[in-house]
């Protein structure tokens, strides 16, 4: 039960019954068109109706960052979009980031570098650290830190990942190249 | 969520201002990192929202030196972060965007809804007020500019009409010489709300302006501050002397949860007296 609505817990997805809404877009490289509830975030949307979990729901609004998403090139806090603003959006999740069944060189680095404990922040990290790498493929510390700044890990085990992300830029700058 | 609202995005200004005027109590959605959280936590119930990203207008982001620099509704703080000019031109407002929140905040928070929320420690308030902004408004009554001194009226309130848009803001030129500073203490470095927030700008006619945020129930413009010291040199004296004058404009809330209102005071003076420092070395390079 959370604080703010006594009657019930306000950040479980409740449908709303209003009328459907058409929602067309990209999600890891492929068209999705849905009728949805126009009331949901697009958290809501891809855990609830694509049934992908990897983006996790921690604190609802926008300050722990274990929702976060590439929409259109830019990470979000998925938890605070509603699903219809992402219409014709290309949406990236951590489900994406594999191909044909091999990890991406970054997730290959957070197995290298322990940079995961309890794994809840992980798909977050994850896709913050894509959108830096992308933006910036040879970030330093400080450029790294800035880039998680909005991902909480409360097992606190920032040191691995910050380690991890450096090394996967190295490895993309050499491999991908 | 207990909000059952109907989501429009129309794609003029034209169909938003009907839309407000027909549909009294929408509420209007930009970046939706304030809003967003209101609705799920069910603080608001709206009926209707109002995205305004598809409104041409808002898209805006345009300096010449005639008019200034133009920020639509819609332009994401990171943007801001993200341009050169800025950087160049307005410091003060870059280094308040860059400490706004998180990354992924400023991915989709825009500078106008920070003032439109009306927090008292809104970051981009002070460098926009010592940069005289002005905030463009319009509703089918017509267009009207309102001083961003005058903007705000208390805590979350502001001048605006339920039936109004803000399209956006503009920041006069500036001249070769002006420089400007942005300053803020916050428990923690990174994603946090600043305790106080401190904007100082020297003009090119060596005229000093102080605006602070998080220290009343509206950000400040310290015009009285400004005039008694106008024509001074910037000296450690007078920086000790201004770091004591400021306390007299500060009404801090006393049972805030992220500081007592006595560090508050004791902050405001550290800062003018590092942003004054900060001020005339940029100013000596």
């Amino acid at each position: 039960m959370c604080n703010h609505n006594k009657e019930r817990s306000c950040f479980e997805y409740v449908d709303s019954q209003l009328p459907r809404v058409p929602l067309e877009l990209v999600v890891n490289g492929e068209k999705v068109y849905e009728l949805i509830d126009p009331t949901m975030t697009l958290l809501d949307f891809l855990r609830h109706n694509l049934k992908l979990f990897g983006a996790k729901e921690g604190c609802g609004e926008g300050e722990c960052g274990a929702c976060t998403v590439i929409m259109n090139n830019r990470t979000v806090n998925s938890c605070l979009v509603l699903a219809v603003e992402a219409q014709g959006a290309e949406i990236l999740t951590v489900e994406g980031l594999s191909k044909d069944g091999e990890l991406s060189i970054l997730q290959q680095e957070f197995i290298k570098y322990d940079a995961l404990q309890c794994g809840f922040c992980t798909p977050g990290m994850l896709m913050s650290a894509r959108a830096l790498l992308d933006r910036n493929p040879n970030p330093t510390i400080e450029e790294v830190k800035e880039a998680i700044s909005g991902n909480f890990c409360r097992c606190t085990g920032y040191e691995s990942i910050i380690n991890a992300v450096l090394s996967a830029a190295k490895r993309e700058r050499e491999e991908l190249r | 969520m207990l909000s059952k609202f109907e989501y429009y995005k129309p794609d003029s200004l034209e169909k938003a201002l009907s839309y407000l005027e027909e549909n009294p109590g929408t509420r209007i959605l930009a970046g939706g990192t304030d809003l967003m959280i209101l609705l799920r936590r069910n603080v608001e119930i709206c009926d209707h929202l109002l995205d305004i990203k598809g409104i041409p207008e808002t898209r805006i982001k345009s300096y010449s030196p005639e008019e200034g620099l133009f920020i639509g509704a819609s332009i994401t703080v990171n943007e801001i972060c993200e341009d050169d000019e800025i950087r160049k031109m307005f410091p003060a407002l870059s280094e308040a965007a860059d400490n706004l929140a998180s990354y992924q905040i400023r991915n989709r928070a825009t500078l106008v809804g920070n003032i439109c929320n009306a927090s008292p420690g809104a970051d981009l308030a002070a460098p926009l007020l010592v940069y005289d902004a002005k905030v463009h408004v319009v509703s089918l009554k017509g267009k009207r500019v309102v001083d961003i001194k005058e903007f705000f009226t208390g805590v979350k309130q502001t001048v605006l009409e339920e039936n109004e848009i803000v399209v956006g803001v503009t920041l006069p030129a500036v001249e070769a010489g002006d420089t400007s500073v942005y300053l803020r203490k916050s428990r923690i470095k990174g994603h946090d709300l600043c305790n106080v927030g401190l904007a100082l700008r020297l003009t090119s006619e060596k005229k000093l302006l102080m605006a602070i945020a998080a220290v009343a129930k509206t950000p400040l413009r310290l015009t009285e501050l400004e005039k008694s010291v106008e024509g001074k040199e910037i000296t450690p004296e007078l920086a000790e002397w201004i770091s004591e004058e400021i306390k007299n404009y500060m009404s801090p809330r006393p049972n805030s949860v992220r500081s007592s209102a006595e560090y508050r005071y004791h902050i405001a003076g550290v800062l003018v007296k590092r942003g004054l420092k900060k001020l005339i070395e940029k100013e000596a390079n």
